[in-house]
């Protein structure tokens, strides 16, 4: 076993180890969390680019170029497999550099404690071992450890609203997980397996009573997935979790879990299922592209009429989602290759928005829309920064909120799928009345004019008692949060102009999926 | 005429110099005039890019930047970022950069004028919207195309919501909504059909939006294979730039869009932004489909039979040049005019490219420069009577002509110009649109098509006719009429269908015009007795006139001393730091009160046309210079590289020129 066949097991064993260091630590010195995770998530982030300049820097499939680790020497199909292939590689390095980014905010923005550290630890290495697994079971696992992970933090709020939300959370989630696990226990039923690649094999073979069992897995598995993903209307842990989340577990959980588990859909469906067994289970393609369009449409018409920013940015999520979700179920290749590039992109640009939100919340003590008015002459850097990631989120080019769904709307062409095509062109005008909103008023609606009449409100009133209370904990907004923003925002226009080259990363995963290129 | 293609900066550069530029002007937002300065070098240095190119153009070389051979990437698989001076896109490129060197020195005097708030913000979201303009013209493919058009929607929103007043508001989201839904919707899913179109029809899975002369050649292929597609792909572009080019039923958003400064009504919503789109519909008719492609693919319609695709588009578009030029009688808000008097013209355009004879469409591609030097003279004037005289409605201009003398006879000319008076820009185009309907009919093939062009052909002059209807009472009121002697204007003040009284001349008629309101109901006009009614008083500290004002002062006291005081305070402001922009919001009150206008007590003072002196330097060059353009390329057509240039692209798309 070469050293880099370590890395996938070390990226997932490491946080979670470390995790206990600030706990131990925390009962002698009071603030190591930060030093602690800052130096493992460095450390993470080194790795995963290590590990990405070997995995894509072969050269053949995706089988032969995937860097695999089958840990405690058993092989597979016995023994579990981490795998970093060209598709869980790209998101362990959205992770471990968004996991490194969300620090520059909490060191200063809190919430602090080194429970609170041990807990982000603890989340990172659960979302990078669903990211890497190659086996149902341990996706499960996983799966349960990311959703400890997140409870512990969102419920790290103040205020009894935050211990609501992870409760909902906790039981909704939980749900989800248990639904997932039912179907993890079917398809072993009808195959034997529980490793992917075995699987992916094994399935397309299956006849009589071990098909309807697969379909039965098939379809308990897209349902706790639709429900870790938030999809419409199983979404409704989603927005009170991100709304009520402290500001600096927000980007986390929005920018990460929802997507890991999201590309864990992803791999479900392509690498275990296969496009094969999906386009031949009657309706099951529609009933996917469905659910997402229908996501895309709620979410957003939801979004719309928020009134707090987070919220808006947390229902806006089920509608980007929607279009993921949708453009899985398209099974063309361009609209994989769409789906997982926007899956990228809008954990990027969602994990910016956040942090902004959370620098406005401390800077300019705004929550909600209204007491956004005349933020960019106060605030230019983070209102600017924000303008563009919305913009981006709009999907204007260039920008990697357009790359994105570029590619999901050229495969729905392809896919002659008229109504998806519909919705996704018409997404745009959805995702626009709810930033257009934001954008309106945080430029051109003046601070002076509108809180003399909404003085007395308890919007603005919040939001000042918010702002007041932050100043008193000493918290202010320092110049790296400022620069993670700024750089988050010139990184999402910049990957714009990089469609071909995610195009070209993320193809030999496309390849193993066997999807044809026109059905 | 062969082509070659040569690899070179200068598409690129013209692009990004103003773009450039938006850093420059945000860093120097302390020293407004270094600010204005960058503008105008930005200006100025894009004008000479595009020149520079003009020679190698008329030659049959094509200037071409690609991203993915400078990069080896593709914008996104299968398509290119592309830039590229071409005759057509040389037409919008040389206009736009030529016509933003006076734009900018008159967008100084302007926003100075009027003392406007958040002027860096302006300054530098009109040096953007330049520099997506030229990538629109310069642009090399559909994607490309597309890229520039999001981003001109979106950098020119905040010039339309500049006042930051509900109203502004309003204009602002009705722009985004109309714009994106044009861009975002219809040209993005029009580009995905013909990127599919062209990727199934090609074999090997690679796509061509690359513009063509003449028109995509694999598209023309698929279209064979699928037309109904193909037509569907047709439809949705030409929707796409339509909404730009405010063709009806797309136009609403372009009068509500007059809320924004005046060099931005003049410029963009006159030339840059709606020309888009009218160029967009040329690229479409020219470049991606070729015009032979609306009369090989018919749509059969029942009962009628078939119907040559380009048909309903010109039947639209002769709709609205009939039907804007009829809204633009009754509009009382001389920039609401112009604007519906732009929507009527644009469809000239529309009408000159869909009726896809070759002079049909050189009188289109020549009525983009001939329209813009018009237009944008007439909104020069309306904006410069609007600073020095915070007068917006024809009915209050009454005997303007002594006041503005100069401003007044560049309106004239540029009027004239629109209604196609000849030895002026707007007669020679026009002269080749009829002559191109006339011609078409000729070699009509379809049934009713002939018919159709002579209907065409009627609107135009009927269109012709309307022109000078609306815009002859803005010239006779000014130069004709006095402030205390003045006819009703029964067309536009009176409700439709006519006033149940009679009426004329009443005794003391024009001193109530002047104490109580223009005789419109219109709530923007209150607060009538402000000393903002007078002009002169509104000059400070640019304007000559600020002796004048204190006798008119004199006679309303206490409100002249509080804004005195109002202006004082500004003037220090804007001498001390103009950077600090939260004042400038607080005096929100105060830019509304500027609403209302007409004659100052005691009439228009009358000023020479000879000293220079109704206003300043800044507005008056340009007005001057862009009314010679439209007299320049009225009478010495040929000499105005525009002609020339328009006969080069039609001599690419058909093969040999018209002239």
């Amino acid at each position: 076993m070469s050293s880099v066949e370590l890395l996938p097991a070390l990226l997932v064993v490491v946080p979670i180890l470390l995790a206990t260091v600030p706990i131990a630590l925390g009962l002698r010195y009071d603030r190591t969390g930060w030093s602690v995770t800052l130096a493992t998530t460095v450390g993470l982030f080194a790795g995963t680019v290590y590990l990405a300049t070997v995995v894509y820097g072969g050269s053949g499939t995706n089988q032969e170029v995937a860097v695999i680790h089958e840990l405690g020497g058993f092989t597979a199909p016995m023994g579990i497999e981490l795998v970093a292939d060209t598709l869980s590689t790209m998101i362990a390095l959205l992770v471990t550099g968004t996991a490194l980014g969300v620090l520059a905010f909490t060191r200063v923005g809190g919430p602090r404690g080194n429970t609170f550290y041990s807990g982000y630890l603890l989340l990172v290495g659960g979302l990078l071992g669903l990211t890497m697994t190659g086996d149902v079971f341990n996706m499960f696992v996983f799966l349960e450890i990311v959703g400890l992970g997140s409870y512990a933090l969102i419920s790290s709020g103040r205020g009894p609203e935050a211990a609501v939300a992870a409760l909902k959370y906790l039981i909704i989630g939980t749900v989800g997980a248990s639904i997932y696990l039912i179907g993890v226990g079917f398809l072993f039923m009808a195959t034997g397996s529980l490793n992917m690649l075995d699987l992916a094999a094994t399935v397309p073979t299956l006849e009589g009573q071990n098909l309807q069992l697969a379909r039965a897995a098939f379809a308990f598995i897209f349902v706790g997935f639709a429900i870790k993903v938030a999809q419409w209307p199983l979404h409704s842990w989603q927005p009170d979790a991100y709304q009520h989340a402290p500001d600096g577990v927000t980007p986390l959980i929005a920018a990460l879990v929802s997507t890991v588990s999201a590309y864990a859909l992803a791999r479900l469906l392509f690498t275990v299922f296969g496009a094969e067994f999906i386009a031949s289970t009657p309706y099951a393609s529609e009933i996917i592209v469905t659910v997402g369009a229908v996501s895309v449409v709620a979410g957003s018409t939801l979004a719309v009429i928020q009134t707090d920013v987070k919220r808006m940015l947390a229902y806006s999520s089920v509608s980007q989602f929607g279009l993921i979700v949708a453009a899985y179920g398209l099974l063309t290749e361009t609209a994989l290759v769409g789906a997982l590039i926007h899956l990228i992109g809008h954990g990027l640009m969602k994990a910016g928005l956040f942090i902004a939100v959370g620098i406005i919340a401390i800077g300019y003590g705004a929550r909600t829309v209204d007491a956004y008015a005349g933020l960019a002459g106060e605030r230019p850097f983070v209102a600017g920064s924000m303008a563009v990631l919305l913009i981006a989120l709009v999907g204007i080019p260039p920008s990697i909120g357009f790359i994105g769904k570029w590619y999901i709307a050229v495969g729905a062409i392809e896919a002659q799928s008229w109504l998806v095509a519909g919705v996704i062109f018409l997404s745009t005008m959805l995702t626009l009345a709810y930033v257009a909103r934001l954008l309106e008023r945080m430029y051109f609606t003046p601070a002076s004019a509108l809180e003399a009449g909404h003085e007395d409100t308890a919007t603005v009133g919040h939001a000042v008692t918010d702002g007041g209370t932050a100043t008193v904990r000493g918290t202010r907004v320092t110049i790296g949060m400022l620069a993670i923003v700024i750089f988050v925002a010139a990184l999402a226009v910049f990957l714009g102009f990089a469609g071909d080259a995610f195009f070209a990363l993320l193809e030999p995963f496309v390849e193993s999926a066997d999807l044809e290129v026109s059905p | 005429m062969s082509e070659t293609v040569v690899t070179d900066l200068r598409p690129l550069a013209a692009v990004l110099v103003s773009a450039i530029a938006v850093v420059f002007i945000v860093a120097s937002y302390r020293y407004p005039n270094v600010r204005e300065g960058w503008s105008v070098l930005a200006a100025l240095a894009k004008f000479a890019i595009v020149a520079s190119m003009l020679p190698g153009v008329m030659n049959g070389t094509v200037y071409k930047w690609s991203f993915a051979e400078a990069t080896g990437l593709d914008f996104v698989a299968g398509v290119d970022f592309a830039l590229r001076a071409d005759p057509l896109g040389m037409l919008f490129a040389l206009l736009a950069s030529f016509l933003w060197i006076f734009t900018s020195f008159y967008a100084a005097g302007y926003m100075r004028g009027l003392d406007e708030h958040a002027q860096t913000r302006f300054f530098a979201a009109f040096a953007a919207s330049l520099s997506t303009a030229v990538g629109i013209a310069f642009a090399s493919n559909l994607v490309t195309i597309f890229i520039f058009y999001e981003l001109l929607s979106l950098v020119t929103y905040p010039l339309v919501a500049h006042n930051e007043d509900s109203e502004a508001r309003i204009a602002g989201r009705k722009y985004l909504t109309y714009t994106f839904f044009g861009g975002g919707v219809f040209l993005l899913a029009g580009t995905v059909l013909v990127y599919w179109l062209t990727s199934s029809a090609s074999g090997t899975d690679t796509a061509t939006l690359e513009f063509q002369a003449g028109g995509i050649e694999l598209l023309t292929e698929a279209a064979a294979a699928d037309p109904a597609i193909a037509q569907a792909a047709f439809y949705l572009l030409i929707a796409g730039f339509g909404v730009k080019a405010a063709v009806m039923p797309l136009h609403s958003w372009l009068a509500d869009a007059m809320v924004a400064p005046t060099p931005v009504s003049g410029l963009l919503h006159a030339v840059a932004v709606v020309k888009s789109g009218a160029f967009g519909v040329a690229r479409v008719y020219l470049d991606v489909f070729g015009l032979e492609f609306p009369t090989a693919y018919p749509l059969s319609v029942p009962v009628v039979g078939d119907v040559p695709l380009n048909i309903p588009v010109a039947i639209l578009a002769a709709f609205t040049l009939t039907a804007a030029s009829i809204i633009a009688l009754r509009k009382d808000h001389l920039k609401r005019r112009l604007a519906y008097s732009t929507t009527a013209q644009l469809s000239y355009i529309v009408l000159g490219l869909s009726m896809l004879h070759p002079i049909g469409v050189l009188g289109a591609l020549l009525h983009i420069p001939a329209h813009a030097f018009g237009k944008l003279t007439l909104f020069f004037c309306a904006g410069a009577i609007h600073v020095e005289t915070h007068t917006d409605y024809v009915s209050e201009m009454a005997g303007i002509g002594k006041r503005m003398p100069l401003t007044m006879s560049a309106f004239t000319l540029g009027a004239a110009s629109m209604a196609g008076i000849p030895l002026l820009a707007g007669f020679v185009s026009k002269f080749y649109l009829l002559i191109g309907a006339a011609s078409g009919a000729e070699v009509a093939v379809y049934g009713l098509e002939a018919t159709w062009l002579w209907i065409f052909a009627a609107s135009l002059i009927v269109s012709g006719v309307l022109n000078i209807a609306y815009l002859w009472p803005v010239v006779y009121t000014a130069f004709f009429e006095s402030e205390d002697r003045h006819d009703a204007k029964p067309v536009f003040e009176f409700p439709a269908g006519g006033e149940r009284k009679s009426y004329g001349v009443l005794e003391g008629e024009a001193d109530h015009d002047i104490a109580s309101d223009g005789g419109s109901d219109d709530s923007t006009r209150k607060d009538r007795y402000a000393v903002n009614e007078n002009p002169s008083d509104a000059d400070v500290p640019f304007g000559p006139g600020s002796g004048a004002g204190s006798t008119a002062a004199g006679e309303n006291p206490v409100a002249a001393d509080h804004d005195d005081t109002d202006q004082d305070d500004h003037t220090d402001e804007h001498h001390d730091s103009e950077a600090n922009e939260h004042h400038e919001t607080d005096d929100e009150e105060h830019h509304d009160d500027h609403h209302h206008g007409g004659a100052p007590l005691g009439g228009w003072e009358r000023r020479s046309p000879l000293t220079f002196a109704e206003s300043t330097w800044l507005m008056l060059m340009p007005i001057t210079v862009i009314v010679t353009g439209a007299v320049t390329l009225g009478i010495v057509p040929d000499y105005a590289v525009f002609l020339e240039l328009a006969d080069t692209i039609v001599a690419g798309v058909t093969g040999e020129g018209v002239l």
